[in-house]
């Protein structure tokens, strides 16, 4: 393992999930909780005779940045694409389940602590969601999270990463969705149903897979920036997530509701506005929906330094 | 009495055939595509042998689908003689019934439906060749009557420009031409001037401006971010225990992730074991999108390319010095002439496989698919009309200690192959084995022989992440397969390896492991790579590189 000083200027998307949590937090400030050494592995990878990982494909636990107690979820898309089965569910449920007990002993114990006494949840997304050799235990392990979510919610700040090579698809994707803030990179993606799949379902005409470009103009963090699905666009280093991580940890706890994309009233009426921008357009490429927010040279836009990107793009407006 | 005998009855047959097809072709030899199937019909007769250009990448893939329309009746059970059948009307072909026999060299992505028609008598195999081979026998027993090939412009007159994926065409025309057939070409455009004439009109009976610009794919590009830590951990071995040791100057780097490490890996760890200017410096080479950054750091002397590869025009155009660059500035590509050179002039072939016995055969069949061989078994085989001397050619064969057996004390060289492997392969199938899948094969399609690409006599290493077994080295048939467990991990065979032995192999410098070699494990990290990823090749070549989309995430 590298030193975390050198493991910060790593890109995001090369490092492996151990790497990204060590990296987030603080210089030996992580603790790892339920890891390797405590080989909680499948049961149900094992009696399918498939090779398990002592950590199951997740990294957990706790670390700090600055005064901010940060609890750590990241996943490994080296393990089976990252599907989230039983035990790493469990780990998830586990680790936001712990970040929401602990706000509530500092509510109790400190009312006077500042929001940047707080604990804060990241969870760095890298998987296609559930994990089909555990069915249902995997399936389950999505809908405990997002009640975790749910109980989390006005309480303890949830924040994705997302930029990692697999990116966040399937079951994971609606997870995704439903945490208060999405931080990606250019090269995080993120959709609900993989491109493999709708070229399945749907035909190569309709979406064709193994184009990377178009795969990455319809699901990357570019897009999504423009979309509004994701809140911040960084570079592709540790650095650059640990530092937008470090300004959302001071942020006052009542405005990370306003960075939710889903959720409310409102946001539902919002993202029906979308439905029928759609209907309207019938764009055929990603890039019909930039020049529509305002973009008029989309193809430029994409290939700027991501920092000049962020200055110029104008976002959809629904 | 001398009766007077005729000697010109290929031209009159041409001619005659010509005459039926003149109504369909125009001013400058050209033929509207709603035509060309009545051309095809009116110059193609039962049992011809044709050639339809299909190359590793271009395809005349037009003309493919307009000899599936013909009229069975008139045209059928010809004789293919082509490089490659990548496309699914290749194969059609044999199921209608209007191609019979195939002569070919490769497979491809529809190597399992030629096996499956040989088996269900569809398709009768003449034989499976290398490149050179078969273009040896279109200038043989196998010359083609009819060839339908591809270019990328044609002027008014009907010269042709082939360019910078010029690849098979010379030699199909050549062969064709000058035993009096007929070259029918598909191009994507007709203007009024070549950058430069690669096929002149005179050779040319017949030019169609196809509906669409052909097929072409990008087989060569292997994209850095998918390249990972255990061929990482290869490149290392193969650098210091191979590169390095021989001095190689001279070679062809087969198609995979290992070769693509390797050439990532020169400006890193290359640079650090100081071989540039010593190692790689002339190479036979499709124009890997990985060579960039040896390129751009002055690591390579000449490249000369079977073919081109999509997204490198400008990069290669840009750099005259290093590719084979015509008056007009663009690449012209000759897999003719770059085979030659991979076969006589190259001092080392490394790459990749499939399988290898315990014998150190190595091949990339399964029992199902008949891939063919293409160049490897050329580039990858001891050529023993070779009679020029380089240090590395003839350190590997003073190495041989069986040498002495068969030509007494006199001094040869011998070219270095490497078949670079991970012990367990995709899908965690063991690349050592007992047995070939090609013996299968062979059974299945009733193929004579199994198809083996790399023969064991002509490998001279094999490195996998146990180590490298240096087989040049090896004095006897026991000692070349001890040398081969050594080094073949946790597989059937590697588990057969005795502990004493491989200790005296090592100590013999026949099997080195990364250790010996003094090779840190942990260095193998993907920061050795020059680029990791598609972008990072485009920044090394200042923008001139442009990955087609589907190797970009952007």
């Amino acid at each position: 393992m590298s030193k975390w000083s050198t493991l910060l200027s790593r890109s995001f998307l090369e490092s492996n999930a151990r790497e990204r949590a060590l990296g987030l937090v603080d210089d030996g400030t992580f603790t790892e909780l339920v890891g390797p050494f405590d080989r909680r592995t499948s049961p149900h990878l094992e009696t399918l005779g498939e090779a398990v990982e002592f950590d199951d494909g997740i990294v957990t636990g706790i670390g700090k940045i600055g005064k901010t107690p940060v609890f750590v979820i990241s996943q490994e898309g080296r393990f089976i694409g990252g599907a989230v089965g039983e035990v790493g569910g469990a780990k998830m449920v586990g680790t936001i389940k712990a970040a929401i007990d602990f706000a509530d002993r500092i509510a109790k114990d400190y009312p006077n602590a500042t929001d940047e006494e707080k604990p804060i949840v990241a969870i760095s997304f890298e998987t296609g969601g559930v994990r089909l050799h555990e069915a249902n235990a995997g399936l389950l392990a999505h809908a405990e999270v997002m009640d975790q979510l749910q109980k989390a919610r006005h309480k303890v700040p949830v924040i994705a990463l997302i930029g990692s090579k697999v990116g966040c698809f399937g079951g994971m994707g609606f997870v995704a969705a439903a945490t208060d803030v999405i931080v990606m990179s250019e090269f995080g993606r993120l959709g609900l149903t993989g491109p493999e799949v709708i070229e399945q379902e749907m035909g190569k005409d309709e979406f064709d897979s193994a184009d990377r470009a178009l795969v990455y103009r319809t699901t990357g963090g570019r897009h999504k920036y423009v979309m509004g699905d994701c809140n911040f666009l960084v570079e592709d280093t540790i650095a650059a997530f640990r530092a937008q991580l470090a300004e959302l940890a001071k942020l006052p706890r009542e405005k990370f509701e306003e960075l939710r994309r889903i959720g409310s009233e409102v946001l539902v009426a919002k993202q029906l506005k979308g439905v029928a921008l759609a209907a309207e357009m019938q764009p055929k490429d990603s890039r019909d929906v930039w020049v529509h927010a305002g973009n008029p040279d989309p193809v430029s836009l994409a290939l700027a330094p991501v920092a000049d990107f962020r200055a110029q793009a104008k976002r959809l407006a629904l | 009495m001398k009766t007077q005998k005729k000697w010109d009855n290929l031209a009159t047959d041409t001619a005659e055939r010509m005459a039926q097809a003149s109504r369909f072709i125009g001013n400058g030899k050209r033929v509207e595509p709603k035509d060309i199937v009545g051309l095809l019909e009116a110059v193609i007769r039962p049992g011809d042998r044709v050639n339809i250009e299909g190359n590793n990448q271009k395809q005349a893939d037009f003309l493919a689908e307009s000899l599936l329309k013909v009229d069975k009746s008139k045209v059928h059970d010809l004789h293919m003689v082509q490089s490659a059948v990548p496309l699914a009307s290749h194969l059609d072909l044999f199921e209608a019934g209007i191609a019979k026999k195939l002569d070919f060299a490769f497979g491809g992505p529809q190597a399992g439906r030629v096996a499956k028609f040989i088996k269900e008598g569809k398709l009768e195999l003449g034989a499976i060749h290398t490149y050179l081979e078969l273009f040896g026998r279109y200038f043989l027993d196998l010359t083609p009557k009819v060839s339908l090939i591809c270019a990328y412009e044609a002027d008014r007159e009907g010269n042709l420009y082939t360019g910078f994926n010029t690849e098979d065409t010379p030699v199909i025309v050549e062969a064709t031409k000058f035993r009096q057939g007929i070259v029918i070409a598909q191009v994507n455009k007709i203007v009024d001037k070549l950058p430069r004439i690669d096929i002149p009109a005179g050779w040319v009976d017949a030019v169609v401006e196809s509906p669409r610009p052909f097929f072409i794919e990008p087989l060569f590009t292997r994209d850095p971010a998918l390249i990972t830590e255990n061929q990482i951990l290869l490149a290392m071995l193969s650098l210091k225990g191979i590169y390095a040791e021989y001095n190689v100057s001279s070679m062809n780097h087969g198609i995979g992730f290992l070769t693509s490490a390797i050439e990532l890996m020169l400006p890193t760890y290359g640079e650090e074991l100081g071989l540039r200017g010593k190692c790689c410096t002339h190479m036979i080479l499709n124009p890997h999108p990985t060579m960039i950054p040896a390129i751009e750091e002055g690591w390579v002397d000449t490249i000369h390319c079977f073919g081109g590869e999509l997204g490198m025009e400008k990069y290669v155009a840009a750099r005259p010095d290093v590719f084979f660059i015509g008056p007009d500035g663009t690449l012209r590509s000759n897999r003719a002439f770059a085979q030659t050179a991979g076969h006589y002039a190259i001092d080392m072939f490394i790459g990749g496989t499939l399988q290898i016995d315990p014998w150190g055969n190595s091949s990339t069949a399964t029992a199902n698919r008949v891939a063919g061989f293409g160049g490897a078994p050329n580039m990858g085989c001891d050529a023993k009309g070779r009679r020029h001397s380089t240090p590395a050619w003839l350190k590997c064969g003073a190495e041989l200690p069986c040498m002495e057996d068969q030509i007494g004390k006199m001094p040869r060289g011998k070219r270095l192959v490497v078949q670079g492997v991970e012990t367990f392969g995709e899908g965690r199938e063991p690349t050592f084995v007992e047995e070939l899948d090609a013996w299968a094969l062979a059974k299945n399609a009733g193929i004579e022989l199994p198809p083996v690409m790399i023969y064991g006599d002509d490998v001279t290493h094999i490195v996998t992440e146990e180590g490298i077994a240096y087989l040049s080295r090896c004095k006897d048939m026991d000692t070349r397969m001890a040398a081969i467990q050594a080094v073949a991990g946790y597989t059937e065979i590697g588990l057969k390896a005795k502990p004493e032995t491989t200790r005296r192999l090592r100590d013999a410098k026949i099997v080195q492991t990364p250790e010996d070699l003094g090779v840190d494990r942990n260095r193998a990290t993907r920061d050795l790579l020059a680029a990791k990823n598609m972008r990072e090749l485009v920044s090394w070549s200042g923008g001139l590189y442009e990955p087609p989309a589907r190797f970009r995430n952007w």
